[in-house]
């Protein structure tokens, strides 16, 4: 029965994975037809990198940043799509847009409404007197401004999948529940901290779990956006791994930056299953 | 070199067509292959040209034309500038894709599974004159002794300036020291910014590898063997585009990708840039009235000497897994053969590499009808410019260092004030070092 999963693991996991330690401990060049051992030279000089350092303390910074605002908006804006209003369905539907629009076509529309020259989102931010006539922010110029722009269109992106999560698991607590918790005088808030969200953090645990992965692993956003610049200010892992092993025909050196994903994977994997099993309802 | 209308019953189509039987009782594979080599489709991947209407030319008229008299359907792939590297490595790891591939800056990476050029070189060398000395440098192994590319084309990278703001402030663009005191006046007096960009891409990696030489500085030795990036040239080079920044220039030149410095320019943001011409062509149609003030002028003279850089240098490589190797071959000569109409289809942008296959380049030049004066600077723009890797080869590791982008980010961490010019050198000659020791294993 496990046969079919068990095969797709090993083939689309397994097999690229394997194959990325491989690669990582030769001397793969994007051409060569032979490859040579060379043990650890790799990740050495991968750490010997102060790109790579930079690229390892914004890939934290980006995951982490993204995905406590994922986990916060997409509670919220399930928590408002549960309660009953006119145009729910059409409301519903727009929010899902970004999910399932292709990513690269939602971040060039981003690219161009942040743009240098032409951004629609500083005129308005001017003709609304929120900024100056002589001011006009660059939103992929700026080291703060970068990395904030890059985080606020991966968190676009990923909030309607959160919020669909987060929407499944309200809907599925008892109703009584609050109800009862309302007839005691429980307000709002009261509500929420202490039956809402423990009912809910198997569910949060599970949105958290595949956010952090899409936030490590993704590079489109940062690709598309700044290419990891202004000085390197936005550079992640994934990205650095492209621009090392594909553009700069590294393969080794491109693979070798990629492992280093996974260890963190693999423990962000562990602790939120263990927290998701302790928290389990029954 | 073979001729794909030859249809003729040959020894060699004989013995090819009995071997081709005889494998495949073998090997359902290999009837594959066979099929395949039998493709009377030349397949193109090339980038998608700045100046629209060379597409235009190639795509209907140059490549349908070539094709009916050659017997062959000819198919074009157009690809952004940004996805051409990624594509290709695709190619390669699928060991399947087009028969002829273009890339826009030298791919010696790639050596071990292109064909050789060599045959490609020699032919053209001897009907179309010598190959330019840019792009024999760009392409050409000296260690193999092989060509792993053949350029048809070249493209040069004036300044493209607004003479009636710099007229204004009474100066002329001519050194680099003349663009940091004028934009520094024009940006006083106008509020207008310049443009040179400091940002992960094509365009700034060919700029400030000019600005560099023109101080004296240099990536490598001749040999293609020892970094030399670190030197007070390097230093002197990046304290005066900090300078510039500092004095005349906002931080949108982080944020730019390969066209942006064309809309900086062309919108009349900005009052000059470095860049092929198709700023000011673009310019020519969108904003006529704005393009009779721009110029073009001969790349800034530094202290050591003026020199520019290729802005692209085009160039095909054949696959070895190709399914029509020599056809391709044949439409590369063929194609170079052809460069007098490529030339004016792309609106002066590709300028031939071999030295003959454009008549009286001058000539034409001073010919344009929109703006002659400014075009016949670039008569003499080869004696200046050079390309990645100079005054050495372009090998693997600088394809290396040039695609991940270390020159730009060795001045970016300056501009930024992220480091002193001095230690950013010596970063950056660490980040080439690393790299360098990686391929000369």
């Amino acid at each position: 029965m496990i046969l079919p999963a068990v095969l797709y693991v090993l083939a689309l996991v397994g097999f690229p994975f394997c194959l990325s330690i491989y690669l990582a401990l030769s001397d793969a060049k994007i051409a060569s037809s032979t490859y040579a051992f060379v043990g650890l030279d790799n990740i050495r000089s991968a750490l010997e990198s102060p790109t790579f350092v930079k690229a390892l303390g914004n890939t934290l910074i980006f995951t982490v940043v993204s995905q406590a605002l994922v986990l916060v908006l997409g509670k919220i804006l399930a928590t408002c799509l549960a309660k009953p209003f006119f145009g729910k369905s059409i409301f519903r539907f727009l929010i899902l847009l970004p999910w399932v629009a292709p990513i690269s076509l939602g971040t060039i529309g981003w690219k161009w409404m942040l743009d240098s020259l032409y951004s629609p989102v500083n005129w308005v931010l001017q003709a609304l007197h929120i900024i100056g006539k002589d001011t006009w922010p660059m939103w992929f110029g700026e080291r703060n401004l970068a990395m904030a722009s890059v985080i606020a269109v991966h968190v676009w992106r990923l909030l309607p999948f959160a919020t669909v999560i987060i929407l499944a698991g309200l809907t599925s607590i008892p109703r009584e529940v609050n109800e009862a918790a309302e007839v005691d005088g429980a307000g709002f808030w009261s509500r929420e901290l202490h039956i809402v969200l423990p009912l809910l953090r198997p569910i949060l645990t599970v949105a958290g779990l595949f956010g952090i992965i899409f936030a490590f692993t993704d590079m489109t956003v940062i690709y598309v956006l700044t290419r990891g610049g202004p000085a390197q200010a936005t550079q992640v892992l994934a990205s650095l791994a492209f621009f090392t092993g594909i553009l700069g025909g590294d393969l080794a050196g491109g693979a070798a930056i990629s492992l280093f994903l996974f260890p963190v994977l693999v423990v962000v994997a562990v602790v939120m299953l263990q927290i998701a099993r302790r928290t389990e309802v029954t | 070199m073979a001729d794909s209308r030859t249809s003729h019953l040959t020894r060699r189509t004989f013995l090819k067509g009995t071997g081709v039987a005889t494998a495949a009782a073998v090997s359902p594979t290999v009837i594959v292959r066979a099929a395949r080599a039998k493709s009377d489709t030349l397949k193109i991947g090339q980038w998608t040209h700045f100046v629209p209407a060379f597409d235009e030319w190639f795509d209907k008229k140059y490549c349908p034309e070539w094709g009916a008299k050659n017997g062959v359907k000819v198919v074009v792939d157009h690809i952004s500038v940004n996805d051409l590297r990624a594509r290709a490595a695709a190619e390669v790891s699928a060991k399947k894709g087009h028969d002829l591939f273009g890339f826009l800056d030298p791919p010696p990476a790639y050596e071990n599974v292109v064909l050789p050029m060599n045959d490609v070189v020699t032919e053209c060398e001897k009907k179309y004159g010598k190959l330019a000395g840019l792009a024999q440098h760009a392409t050409f192994n000296p260690k193999t002794k092989k060509y792993f590319a053949v350029s048809d084309n070249w493209v040069p990278d004036p300044l493209h300036y607004r003479k009636d703001v710099w007229g204004e402030v009474g100066m002329k663009p001519d050194t680099w020291e003349h663009v940091r005191e004028g934009s520094r006046k024009i940006k006083e007096k106008t509020g207008m910014p310049a443009g040179f960009g400091i940002s992960q891409e094509l365009d700034t990696n060919m700029m400030l590898r000019a600005l560099l030489w023109s101080y004296g500085a240099q990536e490598q030795d001749e040999s293609s063997t020892k970094v030399m990036i670190n030197s007070k040239a390097t230093v002197e080079a990046i304290k005066l585009m900090t300078a510039i920044y500092k004095e005349s220039m906002t931080a949108e030149v982080f944020t730019w990708d390969p066209s942006s410095n064309n809309r900086f320019f062309v919108s009349g943001k900005g009052h000059v840039i470095q860049n092929a011409i198709s700023a000011i062509r673009t310019m020519e149609k969108q904003n006529p009235e704005a393009a009779k003030k721009a110029g073009l002028a001969l790349p800034a003279a530094g202290p050591a000497k003026r020199m520019a850089s290729e802005h692209l240098l085009h160039c095909y490589v054949v696959w070895q897994f190709a399914e029509n190797p020599e056809t391709a071959k044949k439409f590369v000569v063929d194609l170079i053969g052809s460069y007098n109409d490529a030339f004016l289809a792309s609106e002066f942008y590709n300028f031939p590499s071999f030295s003959k296959s454009v008549s009286d380049l001058k000539g034409k030049l001073a010919a344009d009808k929109v703006n002659p004066e400014e075009y016949a600077i670039l008569g003499d723009f080869e004696k200046y410019s050079a390309y990645p890797g100079y005054p050495g080869h372009t090998t693997a590791a600088m394809d290396e260092v040039f695609n991940t982008f270390v020159v730009p980010d060795m001045f970016a961490r300056v501009a930024k004030g992220e480091q002193s010019a001095e230690d950013s050198a010596k970063q950056a000659e660490a980040d080439m070092k690393r790299i360098f020791a990686k391929w000369n294993k």
